[in-house]
């Protein structure tokens, strides 16, 4: 994987009014299935099991209201306050929806991926952000693993060879990558 | 962009923004890029580049920016926005200390 930081990658670029390609090679395919799918399945594990009201169930109410004690969820799944009950009320009415979100996102992508034959995506303005806020999220549970602090990732930039993390950093700037070339190509709207 | 109706009210209205707002605070975190903040800002608030370049800024040089103020229940549903597209972000009563 971490081969991917030294070859050239085609990012997205824009297709007239309304769509944005790129091509994936096999690798790179597989690694972005990969990803979201764990981030499918880390979002699954916050389930809601044990609601059996089924009108709490259908107004979205979550039997969570307490923040997640995994590191990586609770950077997808924040805090929405700095008081810990009005937080706590918060995530009760709103996490179910949020965590539906992001998986619907990574769901996209995923099937995105998986539909295409040959690594040539194309995306609609819709399908595009959802492709962002995909991506993003991998980019935040990598940068949970990868320790990431606003001070740099200057340690990151010279791990050994044989480190395991350096492979992961490399996966996580390809992604940062491919956003900054979805986010461009937007911007081509606003100029 | 979902645009509020506009209420019926306008007595309502008034007795709301007398109160002290809501604000919502974006923090700076080590993964979201630049670029991506810009955007996101740009999408969910309808600001221009400029704008939402400047607040981005402030964000990243100041650690923090206030990006929105408004009642409590307009800054609620945008935190869950901010939050869908994994800013960090927090809303507070605008004097309070938490």
């Amino acid at each position: 994987m971490s081969a991917l930081a030294d070859t050239p990658h085609s990012g997205f670029s824009r297709h007239g009014s309304d769509a944005y390609v790129a091509n994936f090679s096999e690798s790179e395919s597989q690694v972005l299935i990969n990803l979201v799918e764990q981030i499918i399945e880390l979002l699954g594990e916050r389930c809601d099991s044990d609601s059996d009201d089924p009108l709490v169930a259908m107004v979205g109410i979550t039997s969570h209201d307490s923040p997640p004690d995994d590191e990586v969820l609770l950077r997808l799944l924040p805090n929405a306050y700095g008081d810990q009950v009005a937080a706590s009320e918060f995530r009760r009415y709103t996490e179910s929806t949020l965590r539906a979100k992001k998986s619907a996102h990574a769901l996209i992508v995923r099937e995105n991926v998986k539909s295409s034959t040959d690594g040539f995506i194309e995306l609609d303005r819709k399908g595009a952000n959802a492709w962002l806020g995909a991506i993003n999220d991998v980019r935040l549970a990598l940068g949970v693993r990868l320790n990431l602090t606003a001070s740099g990732s200057q340690e990151l930039e010279t791990l050994a060879a044989d480190d395991p993390l350096r492979g992961v950093y490399a996966v996580y700037r390809w992604l940062g990558w491919i956003q900054q070339s979805l986010i461009e190509a937007f911007m081509e709207d606003a100029l | 962009m979902i645009k509020l109706e506009e209420k019926s009210d306008s007595q309502l209205q008034d007795s709301i923004s007398l109160e002290r707002p809501w604000i919502i605070i974006v923090w700076d975190d080590p993964v979201n890029l630049m670029s991506y903040v810009t955007y996101v800002l740009m999408e969910l608030f309808s600001f221009t580049q400029a704008k939402a370049h400047e607040l981005m800024m402030k964000v990243h040089t100041e650690g923090k920016a206030v990006v929105a103020t408004g009642s409590r229940e307009e800054m609620e549903r945008d935190v869950a926005r901010l939050h869908e597209y994994g800013l960090w972000a927090t809303l507070k009563h605008s004097d309070s200390t938490q």
